[in-house]
C-alpha cells in the first residue's frame, strides 16, 4: 500500500512543526526518515497515524485521503505504529498483550458472551508472536521484560492489527550495538515476509545506510532531502545540517 | 489445569456452595450463619466495586450509592407493589443499573482524581434525598414495615436458616457472573485500559463506552449486594449508602487484593470479622479501623490474597 | 418549593441583608476551606479527604483554648496553628509516603485519619455536641443595616476571611514563596532541580492548607455547634466549590464558595429542606458543561 504526504503543516502555539512537508512511500518500500532532535519526526508519526490532527494538508493511503480520519479507522485501513518508549500493557503476558489485541482489532473488546480469548485470536497472536521471534517469553509478563524484547512486543502489538503501512520510531533505541543490529535484522525479515510498506525513524547511521533503500531527511518541519543512502551521504546540506563532516565525525 | 477455565470456576463455585449449604445441616450457629448472611452481601459490593478499581483503575469512592439504592429500591417494591420476591429483586437490580448508566454517564469521561471524589460527592446527594424525602424513605430512621411476604418458592425468609441458603446462593451465583464478566475479552479490555490507555485507545477501544459498561455493570451487582442487605436488615436504612459504607468497601478491597477475583471477598470477610471483633471490645471502632488500615497502607500495601500469589506463584485464582 | 416567600424576601432590603450576610459568611467559610483543598491538590497532585478533618480540629481547639482562657482572638490564633502543625504532620508522617501512588492509597490514608480523629475527638471532648456561644467580646447588639440584622461577629468573621483572601492571592503572586507554590503546582520535579527543598515546600503547602481549614472552624465556632464528624459535610461541599471553581484556582475557589453562600443563603427560603440538592444539581451542572470549572485549567 503506498503513502503519499502532501504538503502536510501542523502548528502548534506557534512554532510550526510540520513546515509543508510532501513525501511519497512507495508500496513495499523500506525507508528512513532521519534528522537532528527537534526536527519532527515523532510529530511527523503522529500525523499519519492520527494522534494529532494536521493543520492542513493530505495524507493519502493507496490514492485515498486518510486526514479526516479519526485514528482507530486509520488503524483499519491499515496505518500501524510503534513507539519509541515500549508501549505495552505491562501486567499483561506477552501472549496476553498479543491475544488482546488481536481480539480488540477484531472489534470484539465489547464481548461479555466468551471466555477471553475468542476463539481464533489464540491462533493468530502465536503467528505474530513467531514473526517477531517472543514465543520463548510467551509467558513471561511485559512489564519484566527485556527492554528490547519490550520494543519487539510493542511492534508485535502493531503487526497484529495487520498493518500494510507500519511506522516504527526508533526500534533500536536504548539498545547496545549487538542488539541493535539484530532489531533490525528482524524489522528486515518482518517487511520482507509481510510485503509492508515501512517507514522507521532512526539516529544510527550506520544502520539507516544499511538497510534503507530511501532515506528522508527532516530538518525544523522540513524536507532536506530525500534519496538513496548514497546521495545522501554525499548530500551538502545534510552533511552540514546532521552528519557533520569527516573532521566531526572524528 | 488447562481446558476448559470457564468449567473449573463453575465446578468450584458449586463446591462451594454445597459446603456452605451443608455447614448448617451438620451444625447451627446462629452467629456464623448471620455472619455468612452479610457477607454475601458485602462480598457483592466489594467484588462488583473492584470491577472498576482494580480491573478498570476506576476508583470510585461512592459505591455504596448504589449498594444503597438496591436496598432502598427492593424493600419500597416489596412494600407498595404485589410483586413476588424474586421479580421485586430483578427490578430493584435494574433500577440501580439504570441508576448506575446515569451516574456514570457524568462521571466517567472525567479524569481519576476528579472520579473518587465526585462518585463520593453523587452518593452523598443520593443519601441526602433518601434522608430528606421522608414520606417515602422514612428519613433518617430507615424504612419502617419491614419487608412483607419474604418468600421464595414457598420458603420463608423470615427463618435464619432459609435466609442463609438464600443469601448463599445469590452470592455464590453473582460472584460466578462477576467471575464470567472479568475473565470475558471484555473484562481484558477493561484491564488494558487500567494498564496503558493510550495504546488501547490506539487498539480502536472506545473508552468511554467501556468505562461506562464496567460502572453500569458493578453498579447493578452492587445492587443486588443490597437486596440482600436489606432482606438482612429487614427494610433499609441510610446507613447503607452512608459514605463510610464506600470507605469501607474500598478497604475490603484493597485488603484482600486488587488484583485477585476473590481478593476482595477475602477482604470483606477479614472486614467484617475485624468489625465484629472490635466492636465488642470497644466503643471506639473507628479509632481502632483506622489504625489498621494505616497499618496496612503504609505497611503491607499489597492485599493479601495478592501477596500469597506473589509467594506461591503458579496458583492461579 | 416557595418562590412565593423568596420573592416577598427579595422585595425587603431587611431580608436581603439578613439572607445575603448568612450566605456570605457560609461562602467565607467554605472558601477557607476550599482555598486549602484546592492548594494542596494544585500543588501536590492530592486530594485531601481529610480535610474536614482539620476544620473539626481548629474548631475544637479553638472551643477548648476559650474555656481556658477566655480569649476568642486566641483561641482563634490556637486552633489554626494547632491544625497547620496537625498539617505538616499529616504531611510528613503519612502522606508524603504515597506521593505518585494510587489515589486509593491516598484514600485510605485520608479514609482512616477521618476514623481515627472523629474518635479521638469523642474521647477527649466527648460525643455530644457542644456549643461555643458567641464569645463575651462579641456579646454586642447587633448592627443594623438596611433594616437587616447583622450580628458584629458577622462583620468580622467576613473581614477576616477577605483580607485572608487577599493575603493569599497577592501571597502567591508576589512573594517568592507564592511564586514558588505556583511553579511546583504547574511542575514539582523541575522546581526540584532547580534547588528548591521540595520537601519543605510541600510541608509549607499542608500547613497553610491545613491551617486554613482550621482557621474556619475556629472561625465558625461561635455559630456552629462542634460535634465528631462535623467536618464531612464541610468537606464534601469544599470539594463541590473546587470543582465549580476549578480545582488549583484560589480566585475560583472564592468566587464558587460565594456563589454557594449566596445558594444556601437565599436557597432556605425558597427550596427549604432541599438547599443541598440544589448544591448539589450546581455541581453536576458544571460537570457537564464545563468539567474545568470555571476557572480551571483544561483537564
Amino acid at each position: 500500500m503506498k503513502l503519499e504526504i502532501k504538503n502536510l503543516t501542523k502548528t502548534f502555539g506557534g512554532v510550526r512543526a510540520i513546515d509543508d512537508i510532501s513525501l511519497h512511500f512507495p508500496s513495499g518500500s523500506l525507508s528512513a526518515v532521519i534528522g537532528p532532535n527537534g526536527a519532527g519526526k515523532s510529530t511527523f508519526f503522529n500525523l499519519i497515524s492520527g494522534a494529532f490532527a494536521a493543520d492542513s494538508g493530505e495524507v493519502l493511503l493507496d490514492g485515498r485521503n486518510i486526514l479526516r480520519l479519526s485514528k482507530t479507522e486509520r488503524m483499519h485501513r491499515g496505518i500501524g505504529r510503534a513507539f519509541q518508549v515500549a508501549s505495552c500493557f505491562p501486567t499483561m503476558t506477552v501472549a496476553e498483550n498479543l491475544m488482546a489485541s488481536v481480539t480488540a482489532h477484531l472489534g470484539r473488546w465489547g464481548n461479555l458472551a466468551c471466555r477471553f480469548p475468542p476463539p481464533g485470536v489464540r491462533e493468530r497472536a502465536d503467528t505474530v508472536m513467531e514473526l517477531v521471534g517472543l514465543t520463548q517469553v510467551a509467558n513471561v509478563r511485559a512489564a519484566i521484560l527485556s527492554h528490547g524484547d519490550q520494543k519487539l512486543l510493542d511492534i508485535a502489538i502493531a503487526l497484529a492489527l495487520e498493518p500494510k503501512v507500519l511506522l516504527l520510531d526508533e526500534p533500536t533505541a536504548g539498545m547496545g550495538p549487538e542488539e541493535r543490529w539484530r532489531m533490525i535484522e528482524r524489522v528486515r525479515a518482518l517487511w520482507e515476509q509481510q510485503k509492508l510498506t515501512l517507514v522507521f525513524i532512526e539516529h544510527d547511521m550506520d544502520i539507516v545506510f544499511k538497510v534503507a533503500s530511501t532515506i528522508r531527511v527532516l530538518c525544523y518541519g522540513r524536507v532536506l532531502a530525500e534519496g538513496t543512502p548514497d546521495e545522501i551521504r554525499s548530500n551538502p546540506a545534510v552533511i552540514e545540517a546532521y552528519l557533520g563532516t569527516e573532521a566531526d565525525a572524528a | 489445569m488447562k481446558g476448559r477455565p470457564g468449567l473449573r470456576d463453575a465446578a468450584m463455585a458449586i463446591l462451594a456452595l454445597i459446603v456452605v449449604l451443608a455447614i448448617p445441616l451438620l451444625h447451627r450457629s446462629p452467629a456464623f450463619e448471620d455472619f455468612i448472611i452479610r457477607l454475601s452481601a458485602m462480598a457483592l459490593f466489594a467484588t462488583s466495586l473492584n470491577l472498576l478499581v482494580g480491573n478498570t483503575g476506576m476508583v470510585s469512592f461512592g459505591h455504596g450509592l448504589f449498594y444503597g439504592l438496591g436496598a432502598y429500591a427492593f424493600a419500597l417494591t416489596m412494600q407498595m407493589t404485589d410483586l413476588p420476591l424474586p421479580a421485586a429483586a430483578v427490578v430493584a437490580v435494574l433500577v440501580t443499573a439504570f441508576g448506575a448508566l446515569g451516574v456514570g454517564a457524568i462521571c466517567v469521561r472525567l479524569s481519576t482524581d476528579y472520579f473518587a471524589f465526585i462518585t463520593l460527592a453523587v452518593q452523598m446527594l443520593f443519601y441526602s434525598i433518601i434522608i430528606s424525602w421522608q414520606s417515602l424513605t422514612g428519613g433518617d430512621q430507615g424504612l419502617r414495615g419491614g419487608i412483607p411476604r419474604r418468600e421464595i418458592f414457598g420458603f420463608e425468609l423470615a427463618s435464619q436458616l432459609h435466609l442463609y441458603q438464600f443469601c448463599a446462593v445469590i452470592a455464590v451465583f453473582g460472584l460466578l457472573a462477576l467471575r464470567h464478566i472479568t475473565a470475558s475479552p471484555f473484562g481484558q479490555t477493561l484491564r488494558m485500559i487500567r494498564d496503558n490507555e493510550s495504546r488501547a485507545s490506539f487498539l480502536g477501544i472506545v473508552m468511554w463506552r467501556a468505562r461506562l459498561i464496567a460502572f453500569t455493570i458493578a453498579g447493578a451487582f452492587a445492587g443486588l449486594g443490597g437486596v440482600l442487605a436489606a432482606l438482612f436488615v429487614s427494610g433499609a436504612y441510610p446507613e447503607l449508602a452512608d459514605w463510610p459504607n464506600s470507605g469501607q468497601a474500598i478497604f475490603a478491597v484493597m485488603l484482600g487484593g486488587i488484583n485477585s477475583f476473590l481478593g476482595p471477598v477475602l477482604g470483606a470477610m477479614i472486614l467484617l470479622a475485624l468489625n465484629d471483633v472490635v466492636t465488642r471490645f470497644t466503643e471506639y471502632h473507628g479509632l481502632v479501623l483506622g489504625m489498621v488500615i494505616l497499618a496496612f497502607a503504609l505497611g503491607l500495601r499489597r492485599g493479601v490474597l495478592d501477596f500469597l500469589r506473589l509467594a506461591w506463584p503458579g496458583h492461579l485464582k | 418549593m416557595d418562590l412565593d416567600a423568596l420573592g416577598a424576601c427579595l422585595s425587603t432590603s431587611a431580608c436581603v441583608v439578613t439572607q445575603a450576610t448568612s450566605g456570605l459568611i457560609v461562602g467565607m467559610l467554605l472558601f477557607l476551606v476550599a482555598a486549602g483543598v484546592t492548594l494542596i491538590f494544585g500543588v501536590l497532585k492530592v486530594v485531601n479527604f481529610a480535610h474536614g478533618t482539620f476544620y473539626m480540629l481548629g474548631g475544637y481547639v479553638a472551643y477548648s483554648t476559650l474555656g481556658l482562657t477566655d480569649s476568642y482572638a486566641l483561641a482563634v490564633v490556637c486552633g489554626a496553628l494547632a491544625t497547620a502543625l496537625g498539617g505538616v504532620v499529616f504531611e510528613r508522617a503519612l502522606i508524603s509516603r504515597v506521593y505518585g501512588s494510587n489515589v486509593l492509597m491516598q484514600l485510605l490514608i485520608c479514609y482512616a485519619v477521618v476514623l481515627i480523629f472523629d474518635d479521638l475527638v469523642k474521647i477527649i471532648w466527648g460525643p455530644e455536641f457542644h456549643a461555643m456561644g458567641m464569645p463575651s467580646a462579641f456579646q454586642v447588639p447587633p448592627l443594623y443595616i438596611a433594616g437587616g440584622v447583622v450580628p458584629p461577629f458577622y462583620a468580622v468573621l467576613v473581614g477576616i476571611a477577605a483580607l485572608i483572601a487577599l493575603a493569599l492571592s497577592l501571597g502567591l503572586a508576589m512573594t517568592r514563596l507564592g511564586k514558588t507554590v505556583r511553579a511546583a503546582a504547574v511542575n514539582a520535579q523541575m522546581v526540584s532541580a532547580l534547588g528548591v527543598n521540595t520537601k519543605l515546600l510541600f510541608a509549607i503547602v499542608f500547613a497553610i492548607g491545613g491551617g486554613l481549614a482550621g482557621l474556619a472552624g475556629a472561625l465558625a465556632a461561635p455559630v456552629r455547634s462542634l460535634s465528631p464528624g462535623m467536618g464531612f459535610s464541610i468537606l464534601i461541599e469544599s470539594f463541590i466549590v473546587t470543582v465549580i471553581g476549578g480545582m488549583g484556582s484560589i480566585a475560583g475557589a472564592l468566587v464558587a464558595a460565594l456563589m454557594i453562600g449566596m445558594v444556601r443563603g437565599f436557597g432556605t427560603i425558597a427550596f427549604p429542606g432541599f438547599t443541598d440538592g440544589l448544591i448539589y444539581l450546581m455541581m453536576i451542572a458544571v460537570l457537564l458543561l464545563r468539567p474545568q470549572g470555571l476557572f480551571g485549567r483544561r483537564l
